[in-house]
């Protein structure tokens, strides 16, 4: 089920309703654990017993390791190899089979054999990539002994399975999210108001800013069989810059409002991203969940930066390409993370010459490094969105001006859409690049903040939506 | 190893009057959503209105899956679903066709999945639109792609939304896909660079839509002559595009595989060719000439067929903006269509079988 559809409407009265009864606490976590997995259920009922599986596998294994704490090593490796396997191997199967088999056949081909491997008609579950990282998440950290096992394993199940957040994050760790389920919580009048100016933010977002402002001028440009100018090419690409920033954010504060409407907190996904300046600072501002889950599970546990200089960017290096695959299963999403991985190598090895550390001295400097990152960040969400490297290729060389007979694509009013809605967007997150949006809501009067939120579900209802796929649920 | 605990997530709710928000919020949404909905009204929407999707297509598909039907279905493009009026059908025969025609689309693609289909041995009408048709033109709605096997595979989430976009449209005029905030917006007539396809020229709202999807053109374009010839501009530049008349044979051979699937199993396909008019009907006559489409696809697939121009009671109609009939004119076509299939096929007429 997409939050922008009438039936999460309906879906989230019934479970705020049931959530509000003078039932016991079990009880309400047990309709919210049904009520999760018939959120789930509402796409594609059989897929339920994947999240069945993670969640017995990873409660058991957890177990195992932690009984296992005495012994060596090895056997907890084995208990944790068990987890890994089950995890990694639904990703595998169904969103990497068909990219495996396809590289296969190239191998194939290269030396000489032709193989034509049987036909791939399997159906991606949706979020897959996010409730599996959450469940290791939970293995891992016991493995590690950052945590023990849980106790509860209906707060196990109900961690894992958590609607709000369920198929596109925030990646939530257990030690973030279990210990709320402990002890009854309600939301108070103001968390439910404040939850729901969230949702509403959020729905404009995703259904007013991504799928209505800006999606249409992606399409077109990424779209386009033929070679497109130097003003299409940048204005498609800006455009997928905040379709792909609204669509995501967008969800995750729908996640963190639905949630706070409960009495949960969920953490932030996204502080401002494209007012980063310099790509660790934009790696600390998009997709916080993802890229900590990996700083602490991938890059840290390879070494992190403790070994030499070349070993720092190596793993640098294999943590943005792994980054880059979790979003795809195509090369176009390796060079992707491979080019961000090549950013922040740049930028550590240009720190490290220059002593440079944090933000730099004078507004100015500040803002022409933050329009740096933002315009090389775009460069990257080229191999994003395309897909394939010819598009991408083609889209390239109209950025830079040398398209050959370049068509033109865009519509006017497209165009000027596209300006004004990104222009005010990289605005606003300069000017809140070091505040919350909490704070800025308590500064301001509360006229306007009503004034704000009225305008905003006004264009919501007036747009309506039809219900598009947010696009991190591919993942 | 440096190990991090991770800290239970608090979220601070900003110290602001969220009482006054809420009431502010709710007194301005209540009055602006109303003042939009009585200013869609001025503009001819209505309430009851059901705003056609692919998700009302697949719960009339279903119902043929449900053996639900009166072993009649009409495939086709926006003519033979704007120009059948499925009451009259009814009224004359006691049956009530399934409609499962499709605007801005070929009905070829469909009708291959629906041959495909063991199950159905009815009589499908498949409606005619020749610059459309005897084309490699699929469907100007990329969700229509899906359909051959979204009505299996449609999730329970988007059948029970639908049920409830289907509650509100009752009752709620704006919810109109042509008259979305977003929609007006790209339709703003603003100059554009030379070959590029203007937002402005895509199809405005032409139909209403109700229960059985049983469509009918929207009334306002016959009092509104802006709207009236926005639409013949729009179909002069959509039907103005070359059409490849060395295709017509393959075209016609690949319906001829179809249609004996169909026949195979005891159902029948009978062609249903509806009334255009003006330099639309001009521009049908010489780059989709009947001699060269209707007449031999007709012979090629032995199948029965009704053409406009060979029934007195079917000229002379109201093509309000030279493809689609006015209301009047669809009940007046479907009387005589429906005449002419139940004088070729008397089973047809329940009625008339029950009596006897």
């Amino acid at each position: 089920m997409v939050f922008n559809s009438l039936t999460f409407v309906v879906f989230f009265a019934l479970v705020l309703l049931a959530h509000r009864l003078p039932l016991p606490w079990t009880a309400k976590k047990v309709n919210l654990l049904v009520a999760s997995y018939l959120f789930y259920a509402a796409w594609n009922p059989p897929f339920v017993i994947l999240l069945w599986i993670s969640t017995i596998v990873d409660w058991y294994i957890a177990r195992g390791i932690w009984n296992a704490r005495e012994k060596s090593r090895a056997v907890r490796r084995a208990w944790l190899l068990g987890s890994l396997a089950v995890n990694l191997g639904f990703l595998a199967f169904f969103k990497y089979g068909e990219f495996l088999l396809q590289n296969w056949q190239a191998l194939m081909a290269s030396v000489g054999v032709e193989y034509v491997p049987p036909a791939w008609d399997i159906i991606l579950p949706v979020g897959i990539s996010f409730y599996t990282f959450q469940t290791m998440a939970y293995t891992l950290d016991v493995y590690l002994g950052r945590s023990k096992p849980l106790d509860s394993f209906l707060d196990f199940s109900l961690f894992v399975t958590f609607f709000p957040q369920l198929v596109a994050g925030p990646i939530v760790r257990p030690g973030q999210l279990v210990p709320q389920f402990a002890r009854p919580v309600q939301a108070t009048r103001d968390q439910m108001l404040w939850g729901l100016a969230l949702m509403t933010l959020g729905l404009f977002m995703k259904v007013v800013i991504a799928d209505s402002g800006l999606a249409a001028s992606a399409d077109a440009v990424f779209g386009a069989d033929k070679p497109v100018g130097f003003a299409d090419a940048w204005l498609g690409t800006l455009a997928f810059s905040g379709q792909i920033f609204c669509d995501f954010a967008g969800y995750s504060t729908i996640a963190i409002g639905s949630a706070l409407c409960l009495g949960f907190a969920l953490p932030d996904n996204f502080r401002m991203p494209y007012a980063a300046i310099g790509f660790s600072d934009f790696w600390r501002r998009w997709h916080i969940s993802l890229s900590t889950w990996l700083r602490d599970y991938l890059y840290i546990p390879l070494g992190g930066n403790r070994g030499s200089e070349a070993r720092t960017y190596v793993n640098l290096m294999l943590t943005m390409l792994l980054g880059g695959l979790w979003h795809g299963a195509s090369w176009t999403f390796v060079v992707w993370g491979g080019l961000h991985g090549f950013y922040l190598a740049a930028e550590r090895w240009i720190r490290s010459r220059t002593g440079v550390q944090g933000d730099p001295a004078g507004a100015w400097n500040r803002l022409a490094l933050a329009l740096t990152t933002y315009l090389l960040v775009n460069v990257t969400w080229v191999f994003f969105r395309a897909e394939t490297f010819e598009g991408a290729a083609r889209i390239l060389a109209g950025m830079a001006g040398l398209a050959a007979e370049p068509a033109a694509v865009l519509p006017t009013v497209f165009m000027i859409k596209t300006g004004v809605i990104v222009a005010g967007m990289i605005a606003i997150q300069w000017l809140m690049r070091r505040r919350t949006l909490e704070d800025v809501v308590a500064r301001a009067p509360w006229w306007l903040t009503g004034l704000v939120v009225a305008a905003m579900l006004f264009a919501v209802i007036t747009t309506q939506g039809s219900g598009e796929a947010f696009i991190y649920f591919q993942f | 190893m440096e190990l991090r605990q991770d800290e239970v997530t608090t979220r601070a709710v900003p110290a602001t009057g969220w009482s006054a928000i809420g009431g502010l919020v709710l007194a301005l949404v209540v009055a602006s959503v109303t003042a939009w909905e009585v200013q869609m009204r001025r503009l001819g929407l209505r309430a009851g209105d059901l705003d056609d999707g692919a998700s009302h297509w697949t719960v009339e598909r279903r119902k043929i899956a449900a053996g639900k039907h009166d072993g009649v279905v009409i495939h086709g493009s926006s003519r033979i679903l704007f120009d059948t009026d499925l009451d009259v059908w009814e009224e004359l025969t006691g049956r009530r066709p399934i409609q499962l025609a499709l605007p801005g689309t070929n009905p070829r693609f469909l009708l291959r999945g629906f041959a495909q289909d063991a199950d159905f041995s009815g009589l499908v009408i498949v409606g005619v639109t020749p610059a459309v048709f005897f084309t490699d033109f699929t469907t100007a709605f990329p969700e229509y792609l899906e359909l051959n096997t979204l009505w299996l595979e449609e999730s329970p989430s988007r059948r029970f939304g639908h049920q409830v976009g289907l509650l509100l449209s009752r009752r709620l005029a704006f919810l109109d896909d042509q008259y979305r905030l977003g929609t007006l917006v790209d339709q703003l007539d603003i100059p554009d660079r030379p070959g590029v396809r203007r937002p402005h020229m895509r199809v405005w709202k032409l139909s209403e839509s109700f229960d059985d999807r049983q469509y009918f053109l929207w009334p306002r374009l016959q009092t509104d002559a802006r709207l009236r010839e926005h639409a013949k501009a729009v179909w002069r530049l959509n039907f103005g595009r070359p059409v490849d008349a060395s295709r017509f044979p393959a075209i016609i051979d690949s319906v001829r595989e179809d249609v004996e699937k169909i026949r195979s199993r005891g159902g029948d396909v009978v062609f249903v060719r509806a009334p255009s008019d003006g330099d639309l009907y001009e521009r049908e006559l010489s780059v989709v000439p009947r001699a060269a489409t209707w007449d031999p696809l007709l012979e090629r697939t032995g199948s029965f067929g009704i053409h406009f121009e060979d029934h007195a009671d079917m000229r002379g109609l109201d093509v309000v903006e030279m493809s689609h009939l006015s209301r009047e004119s669809a009940t007046r076509f479907t009387r005589a269509y429906v005449a002419v299939l139940v004088q070729r096929y008397p089973w047809l007429d329940r009625r008339a079988a029950a009596g006897s």
